[in-house]
C-alpha cells in the first residue's frame, strides 16, 4: 500500500489494524510451518544419505557383476539373455501429508524374481549372469527407495523455499509498510484536531472583539 | 507404473536382466535427449534411471526440467560419485546451508 493512496480517515484506520493482526498471526502461522517444514527435512535427510551410499555401491556391485559376467559369456550373450527375460517389476504410488506437502510413497511388486521366473533358460546361461541379474534386482530394490526419499526430498524443499518467501515477504515488506500507514493517517488525523481545535480559538477571539 | 532406463547400451544391459522394459537405448546426445522427452511426458513412467555423465551431457534446459521433475523422478547413478548434485544445490538454495555431507 502507497502512502498517498489512503484516505486518512477513522474508518480507514480500522481496517488498517485489523488487516495488520490478520497480517501478524499469518506470519506467525507461516513461520511454525516453516520450521515444522524444516524440521521434517532433517529427519529425512540423514536417511536419504544413507540410501545415496548404499544405492551407489549397489551401483558398483552390479557393474563389477555384469563386467564379469560379460568376460566370461561374451557381451552378445549377455544382451541376448537380457532380451528374453519376462515379468518386468511395477511400482504403485500412494501418498501421504505432511504439513500440506503430499509426499510419495512407492511400493514395488516382482522386483525380486527367483531363477525360473526369470525367463532365459537355465541351459546356455551359467552362474554369473544369475548373480548379475540378482545384484541388477537388488539395485532396483534401492533405486525405488532412493526415489520416494528424493521425490519426498525435493517437494519438501520447494514448500520450504515458498513458505520462507512468504514469511520474509509479510516480516518485511507488508507488515511494516502497514505501521506505516497506520502512522501516517494517525498523525493526519491528529493534525486536523488540532486544526479545528485552532480555529474554533480564533473564531471565539474575533467574535470577543 | 513402471520405471524407465535411459543410456548407453552397457549401462542399459544390466537393466534388462532385472526385467525392466521401458528401455532407451541411446547412442549420441540427440538420441539421449529425445528419449528424455519422451519419458518425461510419459504418464505411465514413474521413475527415470539414467547415468550422471549422461544427464551431464545433456543440454541446460532439458537437464533442468528432468532434474526439476518430481514425477516422474529422476534417480541418477555411477560418474564421479556426485549422485545428487541437483539435490544439494537445492537443499543450499531452499535451507541457505550445504547440510549435504
Amino acid at each position: 500500500m502507497v502512502l498517498q493512496d489512503v484516505k486518512p480517515t477513522r474508518s480507514e484506520l480500522i481496517t488498517l489494524k485489523k488487516r495488520i493482526k490478520l497480517s501478524e498471526s499469518g506470519h506467525k502461522l507461516l513461520k511454525m510451518k516453516r520450521d515444522g517444514l524444516i524440521l521434517e527435512f532433517f529427519k529425512i535427510l540423514n536417511e536419504a544419505r544413507n540410501v545415496r551410499t548404499e544405492l551407489d555401491e549397489a551401483y558398483k556391485v552390479a557393474t563389477d557383476k555384469i563386467n564379469l559376467a560379460c568376460a566370461v559369456n561374451g557381451v552378445v550373450a549377455i544382451k541376448s539373455t537380457a532380451f528374453t527375460t519376462k515379468g518386468s517389476p511395477e511400482i504403485k504410488l500412494s501418498g501421504h501429508n505432511i504439513m500440506g506437502v503430499f509426499v510419495p510413497k512407492i511400493s514395488s511388486i516382482g522386483v525380486r524374481k527367483p531363477l525360473y521366473e526369470r525367463g532365459y533358460g537355465i541351459i546356455g546361461t551359467n552362474s554369473y549372469i544369475d548373480e548379475t541379474s540378482d545384484a541388477y534386482e537388488d539395485l532396483v530394490e534401492k533405486i525405488i527407495i532412493a526415489a520416494e526419499l528424493e521425490t519426498t526430498m525435493k517437494r519438501l524443499l520447494n514448500e520450504i523455499e515458498k513458505t520462507k518467501r512468504r514469511v520474509n515477504a509479510l516480516e518485511f515488506k507488508v507488515i511494516p509498510e502497514l505501521i506505516e500507514t497506520m502512522k501516517f493517517i494517525r498523525f493526519t488525523l491528529e493534525e486536523v484536531e488540532r486544526e479545528g481545535t485552532f480555529r474554533l480559538k480564533r473564531i471565539k477571539a474575533k467574535a470577543k472583539d | 507404473m513402471e520405471l524407465a532406463v535411459i543410456g548407453k547400451s552397457e549401462f542399459v544391459t544390466g537393466f534388462r536382466l532385472a526385467g525392466i522394459k521401458k528401455i532407451y537405448e541411446t547412442i549420441d546426445i540427440e538420441a539421449a535427449e529425445s528419449a528424455v522427452k519422451e519419458v518425461l511426458d510419459d504418464k505411465n513412467v514413474g521413475i527415470i534411471v539414467m547415468h550422471n555423465d549422461d544427464i551431464a551431457n545433456l543440454p541446460e534446459i532439458v537437464a533442468k526440467s528432468l532434474n526439476e521433475s518430481i514425477q516422474p523422478t529422476v534417480v541418477a547413478l555411477g560418474g564421479s560419485g556426485e549422485g545428487s548434485t541437483s539435490l544439494r544445490d537445492k537443499i543450499k538454495q531452499a535451507v541457505g546451508v550445504d547440510l549435504w555431507k
